[in-house]
């Protein structure tokens, strides 16, 4: 579903590569966990699954599709293929929980009447019945969270990106997020979530491609993963 | 759906950005109106073209007692002189280029004079004999009037061949100068909408990134992103372009109408020139705003 090929990505000459000639295969329906410290390059990944940016060297195949390959005026063609959902939730603060779901949907031109069908059920699969109207800051962390992983797969992209969906939520409710995105990996959605929270990750026991410096240092079926505030000593 | 989503994005933007919807309205309306004001005087010069050159002549005037020019030194027009002029004009070689001859004796010149003067103390003092009598001929064409000052000038019996036409474009000078005039305006002021419109756009655009960002992510296609600043700037300056045309059309009507009373003979234009000037604004106005924010979104609205 996501192959990136000896795939460099430099932002400034004069600093060390973001991303080093990774290689990486993600499969349909995976959950992949991308761990390192931060500014191992885990979002520049996931900015260059989306031609958010384009890598230096190497290919990066979405879908089959070399995303190097995909002229701009059908980029958003892509990006319909993805859903993605990062730590600070960017829901529109002036729009109800229903209202931003269904934003996502008005604007790649579905009807009232899919989007009027579509939108409560998302909300009950992450688990926000009954809260279309309530405004963003109505809502705990948690579900704001809910909300912005509902607006990702309302068009049932067939991957999920996540940029430390946890990283702004206690350990409770970031178990409760993990859930969520569990399942929808196992309605069929390949998601790939970056995150350096080692409690979750070896909660989860998911793959784990660790990235240090930009580079690939470990890549484990259900994995662990040991944070940069335990001793590297402690692995294995 | 995808029309009623962009007209509330239209309306929500240009709600937030008021007073820079308001500042281009205003900055397209003067510049606007300045562009209409150019078109409309050069449709007037070609209106009092169209209306004069029919009817001014050349006059070819006969000597008098007291005329200076050299073909006068024999004294006053004689009558063989007189006949030779008119058979000259009527001849088959200048045919071509005269339409009609009429002749003005000095009676009929004294009666248009007092006419022209009405008002005029001097009118008194003028007598008959004073004034010349003359020749007053109608062109084909009113560009060829060398042809008839060459072949009269040194005529004897002409004292002077004399170009009405040399007058209109007189005054034809001078609406073309404040026809530039406005013209410059208009340039200058349409430099300060196109500037002021991609400020607005791109403020706009700063106030909405949060939404276009997440159009962006959720594959928005560019059009949907982008139309609704696009048409904010183009509402806005149509909006310009309305008042403008009102505005016009008011100094149109009541100052034109002013004006055709006071000169009656002039052909002044009337609102119903507003019919080709006011699409021409309307056009012009979009052309702007959209060219206009088309460029900003480049550089401000990565998609
Ligand atoms: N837009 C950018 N311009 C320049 N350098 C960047 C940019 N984005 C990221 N970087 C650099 O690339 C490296 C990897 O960053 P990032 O992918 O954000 O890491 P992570 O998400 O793992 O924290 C860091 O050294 C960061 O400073
Ligand atoms: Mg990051």
């Amino acid at each position: 579903m996501i192959r990136f090929e000896q795939v460099t990505k430099v932002y400034d000459h004069k600093s060390k590569p973001a991303l080093d000639s990774v290689s990486l295969d993600v499969d349909r329906d995976e959950f992949v966990f991308l761990v390192g410290a931060s500014g191992s390059g885990k979002s520049t990944f996931i900015r260059l699954v989306l031609k958010e940016d384009r890598a230096t060297r190497g290919a990066v195949y979405v879908a089959g599709q070399n995303v190097a390959n995909i002229p701009s005026w059908r980029v958003p063609r892509l990006r319909r293929g993805i859903g993605v959902v990062f730590q600070d939730f960017r829901l529109l603060p002036n729009k109800s929980v229903f209202a931003n779901v269904a934003f996502a949907m008005q604007v790649i031109g579905k009807s009232r009447a899919v989007i009027r069908e579509t939108v409560p059920e998302v909300l009950k699969t992450v688990g926000l019945e009954g809260k279309n109207n309530r405004m963003p800051h109505e809502l705990s962390g948690g579900e704001q969270q809910r909300v912005a992983i509902a607006r990702a797969i309302v068009n049932k992209p067939g991957i999920l990106l996540a940029d430390e969906p946890t990283g702004n939520l206690d350990p409770t409710t970031s178990m409760g997020i993990m859930k969520v995105l569990d399942k929808i990996n196992q309605n069929g959605t390949t998601v790939v979530m970056a995150t350096h929270d080692d409690d979750i990750v070896n909660t989860m026991r998911k793959r784990v491609v660790e990235l240090r410096d930009g580079s690939v240092v470990r890549d484990d079926a259900q994995g662990i993963y040991i944070g940069e505030t335990t001793t590297t000593a402690a692995a294995g | 759906m995808r029309f009623a989503f962009v007209l509330g994005e239209i309306a929500s933007g240009m709600r937030r950005n008021l007073v820079m919807v308001v500042s281009v309205v205003l900055v397209t309306f003067i510049s606007l109106t300045f562009v209409g004001a150019a078109g409309l005087l050069q449709l007037q010069i070609n209106q009092m073209k169209g209306y004069w050159y029919d009817r001014v002549q050349v006059a070819v005037f006969l000597c008098v007692e007291n005329s200076t020019s050299e073909s006068c030194a024999s004294g006053p027009v004689t009558d063989e002189q007189r006949s030779a002029i008119e058979a000259k004009l009527n001849s088959p070689e200048l045919s071509t280029y005269v339409d009609t001859v009429e002749y003005e004796s000095q009676d009929q010149a004294l009666v248009h004079f007092r006419e022209q003067l009405a008002n005029s103390p001097i009118v008194e003092a003028v007598t008959a004999d004073q004034l010349p009598e003359s020749f007053r001929v109608g062109l084909v064409d009113p560009e060829k009037y060398e042809v008839i000052s060459e072949a009269f000038s040194s005529e004897p019996g002409v004292d002077i061949v004399s170009d009405q036409r040399e007058y209109l474009e007189e005054i034809f000078g001078y609406i073309n100068i404040a026809s530039l005039v406005a013209l410059g305006i208009a340039v200058v002021m349409s430099v300060g909408a196109i500037l002021l419109v991609a400020t607005t756009i791109r403020l706009s655009a700063f106030s909405r990134r949060r939404e276009t960002g997440i159009m962006r992510l959720v594959g928005a296609s560019k059009a949907i992103i982008q139309l609704p600043f696009v048409l904010e700037g183009v509402i806005a300056a149509i909006l310009g372009a309305a008042i403008a045309s009102g505005t016009l059309w008011a100094v149109l009507r009541y100052g034109g109408e002013w004006l055709s009373r006071e000169y009656p003979q002039m052909g002044f234009i009337s609102t119903q020139e507003l019919l080709l000037v006011v699409p021409a604004l309307f056009l012009l106005g979009a052309l702007l705003a959209g060219a206009s924010s088309l460029l900003t979104l480049r550089r401000y609205l990565k998609v």
